[in-house]
């Protein structure tokens, strides 16, 4: 019998509502992820809604499925919002799938809730279905040489005069490791340019060099081969091989034995990738240039159990993983020596463009005019572009700081510098409570609220010396380009304070983890309507958001989910015009102190508050992405002590108190 | 933007003498007066802070000066006569529409809804 088709009940609202959510989730799956799901009972579930992409844990889930049944295997696909699991006998799958079909449960990490939507899927290969994907970049060539040729080059390798690693532990078996073309050097992790070794390459690997060549894995020809040869137990640490020293396709064979190498992004990502005997490791692009590979050393890898050899990402929890004992494997890793200095838009990990940025140290402007340039084009058109949504995401103070002025004495005098959209103007009666701001727009919403503010620039604030008990400046001084400039802000408040006056600094922090804890900036994966500033995963899922808020508010999510950022580099390339800036990935950690973070603008209200027609698009409509533009704030995020230290410069002033507060530096400054 | 308010702004255009660029002059073309809360204490902790040339002038160029003396009463922390007449021309009287004007170097700065545009362009910053 159909399931899902019970044609004599009488349906009330509740149960024609779980019916279309559930439907959604169907077609959902099958529009996007290519998962079909039928109609009639089978042993293996789909649940929308269930999956580590929107933070179900495997715990939780494990716990409600295996209460239906016999739990044959659970498969949670990282980044996905969907799971399957698959049960001993349909009976099973059907009680389950009666349990947990509008099941809402609250996610155990975030204490939201969300509701599940099950549905019935056939017997598939979990293979098919989950594959991490590699990271971009990253290519696999399997049997690239015969066995024959595999013992030719094994053979031929003399480890009579192998180089020896400096400062290898002596007490460990370190790799063993040759080179040949050029000598690479362990000391700075790069070659020694000016003296090529002499012989080149050796013969042996002409045949295989030309077939990569002709079948286009590589572009040019290497001129330096690191032959490294693993024992079980051994590896090499996580690295990127150095920018300037290799140019940009790095190809590695495996012979001898298969391994697992370990690749992890920035952001904390991880893909284990199988590399099996005799195939080809094709490193271009993201996964040469950002993310670090390296070997654990240990004796036995995880790997899939179902007979041959499986090529490519290694996915954990299939259910059909099994241990591998290590044998010893070589590789040839051939590489063509960089003679420009690298280019690459990964400035964060790249040794040629950090080394720029220091030569200009501490700043990368040389006048000041560049900085107001800059300072106008990512900071203050901005604001006044986002005024309105911005402030309407602005409305929680921060405890930390309503402590600073509700202790301040009755009748004190303090300045907001910066103070946006009033935020802190209001929140001690006692006090009497000047803003000002860079941005009309925001110092108008401060006017409507009924507070005093006026527009100005925080380098030059037309308030007379030492009238003001306090003065606060939150989130402001992180907007200035320049080391100077960001000391001229700081002095500036030290002059409206008078002898004895105190003021509170909140400046982006670098770390935004910070003593194990996660700051509320990294931790919030949603968007709550209004609440938050806007979000970017890099995964785009927004077909589940609205199931999964399930408020039908206007303010439809799925503008969040749909972009994301790499699509924005694309579309608004035109905005990023400096290129030494990075574009930061909003909710994840900071690579670089000096970047541009994105505001995605939305709502139905344009800069001046003005109401335009609503956008009626489907949800999760792909055209939303070309109506909600993107807009590129500057930040310099600051290091552990690096606003102390520059605090410290000043002679007017002590520093009273030092903190860290929810991904922010802070000081409390008194002016002596 | 109130009296008080206006009591703590100067002018910063470049070139301006130490001090020459307080008291601005106030060029009023609207002028509100509201009902704020009499707080005896806190006007009591204001008047010390407050330029109190500066205020009268201020007071007078827009017609509210009714008759404040010229001098500090003594213990005026005690005077409610004296500190119900300072609290209204501190925070009751409120300047929404005119201009603000550098005494030194006659730069005007307007004032829209209450809210003063003090922002200098680049050649006039110092």
């Amino acid at each position: 019998m159909d399931s899902t088709d019970q044609s004599n009940l009488k349906r009330n609202k509740s149960e024609k509502k779980l019916l279309r959510k559930q439907i959604k989730a169907r077609n959902t799956l099958m529009r996007h992820e290519g998962i079909e799901c039928v109609s009639h009972t089978t042993q293996s579930l789909v649940v929308a809604n269930g999956g580590l992409g929107n933070g179900v844990n495997r715990h939780q889930l494990l716990r409600l499925v295996e209460e239906c049944g016999l739990v044959e295997a659970l498969l949670m696909p990282p980044n996905k919002p969907y799971s399957f699991v698959k049960y001993g006998s349909t009976e099973e799958a059907k009680k389950a799938y009666d349990t947990l079909n509008g099941k809402e449960i609250t996610l155990e990490d975030s204490n939201e809730n969300v509701t599940l939507y099950v549905n019935f899927v056939e017997k598939v290969h979990w293979e098919d279905i989950i594959p991490i994907s590699l990271p971009p970049g990253l290519m696999m060539v399997e049997e690239l040489v015969s066995p024959e040729e595999e013992q030719k080059m094994l053979e031929s390798i003399d480890w009579t005069e192998n180089e020896v690693i400096q400062n290898a532990q002596k007490s460990l078996k370190h790799r063993r490791v040759k080179h040949f073309g050029y000598e690479f050097r362990y000391d700075n992790n790069n070659v020694d340019k000016d003296k090529p070794l002499p012989g080149g390459l050796p013969e042996i690997c002409n045949t295989l060099l030309e077939t990569c060549l002709k079948q286009g894995y590589i572009k040019h020809k290497p001129d330096q081969l690191t032959i490294n040869q693993y024992e079980p137990g051994q590896g090499i640490p996580p690295h990127i091989d150095t920018h300037s020293a290799f140019e940009d396709e790095i190809i590695s064979l495996s012979l001898g034995a298969e391994i697992v190498m370990d690749f992890k992004h920035p952001d904390g990502r991880t893909v284990a990738v199988m590399l099996p005997q005799r195939s080809l490791l094709v490193m271009t692009g993201e996964s040469r240039y950002l993310w670090t590979h390296g070997i654990t050393p240990r004796k036995f890898d995880i790997v899939h159990a179902s007979g041959r050899q499986k090529v490519g990402s290694v996915t954990p929890d299939v259910g059909d993983l099994t241990l591998n004992r290590r044998g010893t494997r070589t590789s040839f890793t051939f590489r063509k020596v960089r003679r420009c200095p690298c280019n690459c838009t990964y400035p964060s990990v790249c040794d040629s463009q950090q080394g720029h940025q220091r030569e200009e140290a501490p700043s990368f402007h040389h006048s000041e005019t560049e900085a107001s340039k800059l300072e106008q084009e990512y900071v203050h058109k901005v604001y006044e572009e986002i005024a309105t949504h911005f402030s309407n995401t602005r409305h929680s103070p921060w405890p930390q700081i309503v402590e600073f002025l509700r202790t301040l004495p009755k009748g004190s005098i303090v300045a907001d510098i910066g103070c946006g959209n009033g935020k802190y103007l209001g929140i001690n009666k006692d006090l009497y409570m000047i803003g000002c701001d860079r941005s009309q727009n925001l110092v108008d919403i401060c006017g409507e609220k009924k507070f005093q503010a006026f527009v100005c620039d925080a380098l030059s604030v037309p308030v007379r010396n030492s009238s003001c008990d306090a003065c606060i400046s939150i989130a402001v001084i992180h907007h200035f380009s320049t080391a100077e400039r960001r000391l001229a802000a700081v002095r500036e408040l030290a002059r409206l304070l008078r002898p004895g006056g105190k003021a509170l600094i909140y400046v982006w922090a670098m770390e935004q983890e910070y003593n194990k804890q996660k700051s509320k900036y990294l931790k919030e994966k949603r968007a709550s309507k209004g609440k938050e500033e806007e979000i970017n995963t890099d995964v785009a899922w927004g077909l589940f958001c609205d199931q999964m808020h399930d408020n039908g508010s206007q303010h439809s999510t799925c503008s969040d989910h749909v972009l994301n950022d790499s699509k924005d580099k694309g579309s608004n390339a035109k905005q990023v015009i400096n290129s030494k800036l990075p574009v930061h990935t909003n909710r994840t950690s900071f690579h670089s102190q000096d970047v541009l973070v994105p505001w995605h603008l939305k709502g139905d209200t344009n800069k001046k508050g003005e109401c335009v027609k609503a956008l009626q698009l489907p949800a999760g409509s792909k055209e939303l992405q070309e109506f909600s533009p993107v807009f590129h704030r500057y930040y310099h995020v600051f290091c552990e002590g690096e606003l102390e230290a520059a605090c410290k410069t000043l002679a007017c002033i002590r520093i009273q108190k030092s903190y860290y507060d929810q991904g922010n530096w802070c000081v409390v400054l008194e002016k002596q | 933007m109130k009296l008080l308010t206006h009591n703590m702004l100067t002018s910063h255009v470049r070139g301006v003498r130490p001090g020459g660029g307080f008291p601005l002059r106030i060029q009023a073309t609207e002028v509100k007066v509201n009902n704020v809360d009499f707080n005896q204490e806190f006007v009591a902790r204001m008047i010390p802070k407050v330029e109190w040339g500066a205020l009268l002038e201020a007071a007078e160029s827009l017609g509210h000066l009714s008759d404040l003396p010229h001098q500090l009463p003594p213990e005026y922390e005690n005077n409610e006569d004296f500190l119900r007449k300072v609290h209204h021309v501190l925070l009751e009287v409120e300047v929404m529409e005119g201009i603000l004007k550098c005494p030194d170097s006659g730069r005007e700065f307007p004032i829209t809804k209450g809210i003063p545009n003090m922002l200098l362009s680049e050649e006039e910053e110092t």
